[in-house]
């Protein structure tokens, strides 16, 4: 077991843990912050549990809890000011960005940090961007309406 | 998929506390962790199954690229950090075009050289560029001694290298290339940036007439893990660098392997896959020793 301190969406949780916990694992059953999705069996092949970690988008099964000890995460929960959007939550509502939803929070959380980084994408580099996240009902074309129109709003 | 148990969990602050905490298990009980975006996945499948886990996070002299009579490149330094470099000049550009292009934006954000060559998972692409380049694996050992091992020594076999079990590879460093120096990597997986089933990797130097005075071609996807192709070298060097010297070359290189049959692709297929990969790879490490 292992006392860790992780910074979450701003609030400090601090909580003993076996060393082996995903850090999906404490986001979701720890700290009950279950925005973050797992969709596949913790392979690192879906993206669903793509979270941000100081910043930069990371997959959360890909990680030990005890990683993330000192550090800084940023989940779905985090994005929103209250009930007020950000440009891409709101860009994914008006272009149909999801269907069942279950993707969506690894790709706000993905691409969040993507469109920082690329302010100004490509279709080409949108789709690039996409490739750790599985979307199984959009076929992703919306998913790219969505981005691109974040992009474009944000001038 | 998920780790079996782990006794403990180690943050070292120095070098040497890294390789000592690691001593202090029997061989293979305690492991590194650098990104994790390779042996987390064998933490899971238990393939690997460590009492204890030493996290090299924070420790600074194993992250950076440093040029200076030569390039050098921490272990700890990560895919992403090595895809937007802006310091990595056309003689070593093949790692670029080798981390733009492994897995996807979360992994490269996470995944480090120094974690991939230390694996050196068959499919995969920078042990074969760490070999294409002539890369040196800097190691420090528990007792304190460090060793220079030469990437051709390095890489053994598939998830086998010359890594003693106590000691920590530190960085890997490229000599300083001649004037008119040039390389570059392309693999092919079956979806976009996915493993590669082939990547061909080529570093050349060309002389005052433009010939071509210095090869190392090195192959990533095939059965025996990453290597060189000396048939295709030895026949690029001397050559006046066109399109027909370039083919001759991959060609004797296809003469050469031994290109497996798998649920991926056949052997006629790889052996297309050298040479298609193989004429673009040439092309644009050729431009690059010219500076176009």
């Amino acid at each position: 077991m292992k006392t860790i301190s992780v910074t979450i969406n701003g609030e400090a949780y601090v909580e003993t843990v076996p060393v082996r916990m995903l850090l999906v694992d404490f986001i979701r059953e720890k700290c009950g912050l279950t925005g973050t999705h797992v969709s596949c069996t913790y392979e690192g092949v879906c993206g669903a549990c793509t979270v941000q970690l100081n910043g930069e988008a990371i997959k959360s099964c890909m990680m030990l809890a005890a990683q993330a000890d000192g550090h800084r995460v940023t989940t779905v929960e985090g994005l929103a000011n209250g009930e007020e959007l950000t440009p891409l939550q709101k860009a994914f509502k008006a272009h149909h960005g999801l269907q069942c939803g279950f993707c969506t929070p690894g790709i706000l959380m993905n691409m969040t940090e993507f469109l920082q980084k690329n302010p100004r994408p490509t279709d080409d580099e949108i789709r690039r961007g996409l490739v750790g996240n599985l979307c199984r009902c959009t076929g992703y074309v919306h998913i790219v309406d969505a981005v691109r129109a974040a992009a474009n709003s944000a001038t | 998929m998920y780790p079996a148990p782990i006794e403990d969990y180690i943050r070292p602050r120095t070098l040497a506390e890294a390789v000592s905490a690691l001593a202090r298990y029997a061989p293979g009980e305690a492991v590194f962790l650098a990104g994790g975006q390779s042996l987390m996945q064998a933490m899971k499948s238990r393939m690997v199954r460590p009492r204890c886990i030493v996290d090299l996070q924070t420790l600074t002299e194993l992250k950076g690229i440093r040029i200076s009579d030569g390039l050098a490149i921490g272990a700890m330094t990560r895919y992403v950090e090595i895809a937007e470099s802006q310091a990595i000049g056309p003689a070593y550009a093949a790692l670029q075009d080798a981390a733009q292009h492994v897995g996807d934006r979360q992994v490269r954000n996470r995944g480090t050289l120094g974690g991939s060559v230390c694996w050196n998972y068959l499919a995969s692409c920078m042990p074969a560029v760490t070999l294409g380049l002539g890369g040196t694996m800097q190691l420090l050992a528990a007792n304190g001694k460090t060793r220079a091992v030469s990437a051709d020594d390095f890489l053994i076999a598939p998830l086998e290298t010359a890594r003693a079990e106590d000691e920590l590879l530190t960085s890997i460093t490229f000599p300083a290339a001649p004037a008119n120096t040039g390389s570059a990597y392309k693999k092919w997986g079956l979806v976009t940036d996915a493993l590669p089933v082939v990547g061909v990797c080529m570093q050349v130097t060309l002389n005052a007439a433009g010939a071509c005075s210095a090869a190392r071609i090195a192959l990533s996807g095939l059965s025996a893990g990453a290597q060189r192709a000396p048939a295709g070298e030895a026949l690029l060097v001397g050559s006046k660098v066109d399109e027909s010297a370039m083919k001759r070359a991959l060609e004797a290189i296809v003469g050469s392997v031994d290109a497996q049959s798998d649920k991926w692709a056949d052997t006629a297929y790889r052996h297309q896959l050298i040479r298609t990969l193989g004429l673009d790879v040439a092309n644009s490490a050729f431009a690059r020793a010219r500076g176009v």
